[in-house]
């Protein structure tokens, strides 16, 4: 129980050697989604631009070391624990999701590339799998129903999609189905086992391929923002007040 | 002079929707982040401006009397019980300043469905709803009776 590979069922659809491929055709889906949505929405320019008035507001030059010095600041503050998010409840769901879904990403390509219709995978990778699959549902359906801002702020219902909803419907649609084709693989039926395996790889492809519509990128974006935070605050060039208590979020809002 | 949300800074948490008086900082349906729907109607209150704790609001004057290309940056911090102001003008001069928050604090307001429902009778009665505990005075002064055969 959950520490079979998951994937075995789905190479009796397809073989190993596809869904490699699949893989391989997803990852490239985001690269050049992600490259279309920097060009397209003209957000390089944007960050070019910004880069351009930074430099020359600048009172202090910053050397080497002090932008590594930054660039670790934000990555142990900042990516790896969501610092950005003043409100406790969206931080959580954040985490939740964000490493779920790296945990569920990262043992889905040791599944399929090390142990393709392999009877003998270690126990443990398809435990980490159905892990990450739970945290990523978790702190998405939670977002999803409470903490959506248009449903939060904006009073709007729960199940009033927009385009914004594309990834994460998408997200919790691929994650969901592939659970459920898990269960209906080792309850033994084919007819649901089908059925889920479809579904699970429409949405799949839903996800990676409408990164120039959906928030996908926001996961790459939003770590460059702090970073260029954390930069205009240390070169003097930032248009905010520096907090003189060093309070950033204000408690009202955690 | 309207606000303005800067889309890489805001995170999407709402604070400024909910705070808004005019009911005008909205969430974007494509990539759920906040933008001000009416800039002509913005009351200039600037409570958006200082609620945002990711500081993503800005301040734009009017094309016709402020020249664009400055900011208006605000830090509210609470603990401290002051509000920081950072202007940047077109030229590159910096203003900066502090005044004490002289509201009252944050939360501390009811909502108007944390008091009892006023009778029926009420209607009747000069005062308004919730008055005068509400202004946090014992009673509020009345004008005398007039006698009928005065008027
Ligand atoms: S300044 Fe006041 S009226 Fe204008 S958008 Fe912000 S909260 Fe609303
Ligand atoms: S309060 Fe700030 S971060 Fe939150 S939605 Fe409004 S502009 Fe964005």
């Amino acid at each position: 129980m959950f520490t079979t590979n998951p994937f075995l069922p789905l190479s009796e659809f397809v073989s190993p050697a596809v869904m490699q491929g699949y893989v391989v055709l997803m990852a490239l889906a985001v690269a050049v989604g992600t490259a279309f949505d920097l060009l397209h929405d003209r957000k390089f320019e944007f960050f070019l631009r910004d880069r351009k008035r930074r430099k020359a507001a600048a009172q202090r030059q910053l050397g080497g070391a002090d932008m590594a010095a930054i660039a670790a600041k934000t990555l142990a503050h900042d990516v790896a624990t969501f610092g950005e998010f003043c409100n406790r409840q969206r931080r959580i769901s954040h985490v939740l999701m964000f490493y779920g879904f790296v945990l569920y990403l990262l043992t889905t390509i040791a599944l399929i590339f090390v142990y393709p219709a392999d009877t003998s995978t270690p126990a443990v990778l398809p435990l980490l799998w159905n892990l990450g699959a739970l945290m990523t549902l978790l702190g998405g359906y939670w977002f999803f129903f409470l903490l959506r801002v248009n449903v939060v702020h904006d009073g709007q219902p729960p199940w009033r999609l927009v385009r914004a909803d594309l990834f994460i419907v998408t997200l919790l649609a691929s994650v969901s189905f592939a659970l459920l084709f898990e269960l209906a693989a080792m309850a033994g039926n084919p007819a649901a086992t089908g059925l889920c395996a479809g579904l699970y790889i429409l949405f799949t492809t839903a996800l990676f391929v409408s990164v120039p519509w959906s928030k996908f990128a926001h996961m790459f974006y939003k770590p460059v923002v702090a970073f260029q935070r954390r930069v205009e605050e240390a070169d003097g060039s930032s248009d905010l007040p520096s907090p003189t208590g060093g309070e950033r979020c204000p408690p009202s809002h955690t | 002079m309207p606000t303005f949300t800067y889309m890489t800074r805001c995170d999407g948490c709402g604070e400024c929707v909910d705070i808004c008086p005019s009911d005008i900082m909205h969430i974007d349906p494509v990539y759920r982040r906040s933008y001000n729907v009416e800039p002509n109607f913005c009351w200039e209150c600037y409570s958006c401006v200082k609620a945002c704790p990711q500081h993503a609001i800005d301040v734009r004057g009017f094309a016709d009397f402020a020249p664009l290309g400055h900011s208006v940056r605000v830090l509210r911090e609470e603990k401290m019980g002051t509000i920081s102001w950072k202007i940047r003008y077109r030229d590159g001069r910096v203003k900066e300043f502090t005044f004490p928050i002289r509201t009252t604090p944050w939360g501390s307001i009811k909502p108007p469905s944390d008091y009892a429902a006023p009778d029926a009778n009420a209607l009747g009665s000069q005062m308004l709803a919730h008055e005068p505990t509400a202004l946090g005075v014992e009673m509020l002064p009345t004008l005398p009776v007039l006698d009928k055969k005065e008027v």
